[in-house]
């Protein structure tokens, strides 16, 4: 029997939703610091506007809901889920007010795959926006990469038993730390610590490349934020093709592979645990997968023959994979090119590549890597019990962090989440064939969305039906909270239309 | 055992490069592999 939703339940839903507004509205002072500093009077106010729409909001919601009670689990996703459909809403205000977004239809969707760090844009004349709407661009990413209720549960969130359900509710399930706020502590030690330095790389290798150091130091942070959250956005409207730079390149490569690594994996490496790296079961399979995925792309680009030498083939092919890989959708060529320049064999390498992602809580979205692992170890699994005489006991563990029993609750939960991506995947695939984009051109937008990738083949742009653009944000959405929270929302619903009193 | 922290970060960021570089360097042999051989 399933029950009404009551009072009480819009009450706490409302509480916490209007906590973590507050904490989003604070993020939008950094911005009009930015814009401040850099002279940029209307820019600056465009942010104050959206914080002021976002303190008025967060507060009537934490006044008329005031409670003092802990949510439950139902409640902790439904807030989850509401959250990110709020912060989209709120985060594309000063985005529309920019007039760089023909609607604020686009400014939504670039704020969703901001937040979702996806990096698809339907930005207009990017290369002449002010320095306080790029850095929100990248910084809405390096918020959605953490997770926005990380944010909120490491600044305003404070000792609540209940984070732990809405940090589950975020596509999170690893603990890293036994208390759930120092867990989201940690994770912004990675990622600051990281940031510092990556900006420091890339700044120095724009200084080498002939940049001049402010614009260096900007660009080296906006490309941070957005390779280690495996976001894609960049401050130039040719992405990092702008730089024409094969350190540039290698710089982005290492950062967005260690965005794609485990945060509970950086804990233990950081922590002296250094073999862990050699071991764990997600950084095998990421190795494993990004080494089989390359050989079909590189195959694929060997036929076709644009390529004529290693470090062409090297810089383009691989960049590309990797960039879809790890699910960030930085591109060194031009949207088109994947399908006038490359083969079927060589995109269908990119679209598997995209469809896999990193590892689990990464900021990497997608199937991820320990599913993968845990299905290919169930399948040998049962491969040795055929083989084996019918008494042999078979046993199946695997390394993820510790020595870990495969059970078949596992096996079938990672079954269960990996079948839903590539639903969501075809999904999006027949709605953009249903718009009238050949199938092929269609899976891999539409991969690269659920996937939270970036990588475009020329579907996105702001010429693409609305109702394709509504699909490409559900399918941002969906896909970044993997499921759990939107199938509560969509439940509690149904409860609030059918349930019983 | 007590940990030195900076110490530890320190070597734990060069193990996790050394990861991404390892990647690279595989996949630049792949590369070099099928130019030659294709």
């Amino acid at each position: 029997m399933i029950l009404k939703p009551r009072l009480q339940d819009l009450k706490i839903i409302g509480f916490y939703l209007g906590k973590i507004i507050l904490g989003l509205a604070l993020t939008m002072t950094i911005p009009i610091i930015i814009g401040l500093i850099a002279g940029e009077v209307n820019p600056a106010l465009d942010f104050i506007i959206g914080l002021v729409v976002s303190v008025i909001l967060g507060y009537s919601l934490t006044i008329l809901c005031y409670t003092e009670k802990d949510m439950s689990w139902m409640q902790g996703m439904i807030v989850v889920s509401l959250s990110w459909i709020i912060a989209m809403l709120l985060a594309a205000i000063p985005m529309y007010l920019s007039w760089h977004w023909k609607s604020y239809l686009d400014a939504c969707f670039d704020a969703m795959s901001g937040l979702a760090t996806t990096g698809l844009v339907l930005v207009q004349n990017l290369d002449h926006i002010s320095y306080a709407h790029n850095f929100w661009r990248h910084f809405i990413m390096f918020i959605g990469g953490q997770g926005i209720v990380i944010v909120a549960l490491s600044f305003f969130v404070k000792g609540l038993s209940g984070a732990f359900r809405m940090y589950v509710g975020e596509g999170r399930d690893e603990k890293i730390l036994p208390n759930v706020i120092h867990t989201a502590r940690f994770i912004w030690m990675v990622s600051i610590t990281y940031l510092i330095l990556g900006t420091l790389a890339l700044g120095f290798v724009g200084i080498w490349e002939g940049m001049k150091p402010v614009n260096a130091f900007f660009h080296g942070a906006c490309n941070f934020m957005a390779a280690f959250d495996t976001g894609g956005f960049t401050p130039q409207s040719q992405n990092i093709l702008y730089y024409h730079s094969l350190l540039y390149e290698i710089v982005t490569v290492s950062i967005m592979i260690l965005g794609a690594l485990n945060f509970r994996l950086h804990y233990q490496v950081w922590t002296g645990n250094r073999k862990e790296i050699i071991k764990n079961i997600e950084t095998v399979t990421l190795f494993t997968t990004i080494m089989v995925t390359f050989c079909i792309v590189a195959t694929g680009l060997t036929q076709v023959g644009i390529y004529p030498n290693a470090l062409a083939l090297f810089r383009k092919g691989f960049y590309q994979l990797i960039s879809g890989h790890t699910g960030t959708g930085f591109q060194t060529l031009y949207d088109q090119q994947f399908f006038t320049d490359w083969n079927h064999l060589a995109v269908v390498g990119v679209i598997i590549a995209m469809g896999l992602g990193g590892a689990v809580c990464s900021t990497t979205g997608a199937i991820k890597m320990l599913r993968i692992g845990v299905i290919f170890t169930a399948l040998c699994e049962d491969i040795k019990r055929i083989i084996m005489p019918e008494k042999a006991i078979v046993v199946k563990k695997f390394h993820h962090i510790k020595e870990v029993f495969l059970e078949d609750k596992l096996a079938r939960s990672a079954l269960m989440i990996t079948l839903c991506y590539i639903v969501l995947y075809f999904l999006g695939a027949v709605a953009g064939s249903l718009y009238g984009y050949p199938f092929l051109q269609s899976l891999f937008e539409s991969t690269s969305a659920a996937a939270n990738v970036g990588l475009s083949c020329g579907v996105t742009g702001v010429n693409m039906p609305d109702g394709l653009k509504l699909v490409y944000i559900f399918q941002m959405w969906a896909g970044r909270l993997e499921f759990l929270s939107i199938f509560t929302l969509i439940g509690f619903f149904y409860a609030a239309i059918k349930g019983r009193k | 055992m007590r940990i030195n922290l900076p110490v530890s970060i320190t070597l734990g960021i060069i193990t996790e490069i050394a990861y991404t570089l390892l990647i690279m360097l595989a996949a630049f042999v792949i590369c070099l592999a099928l130019t030659w051989t294709l």
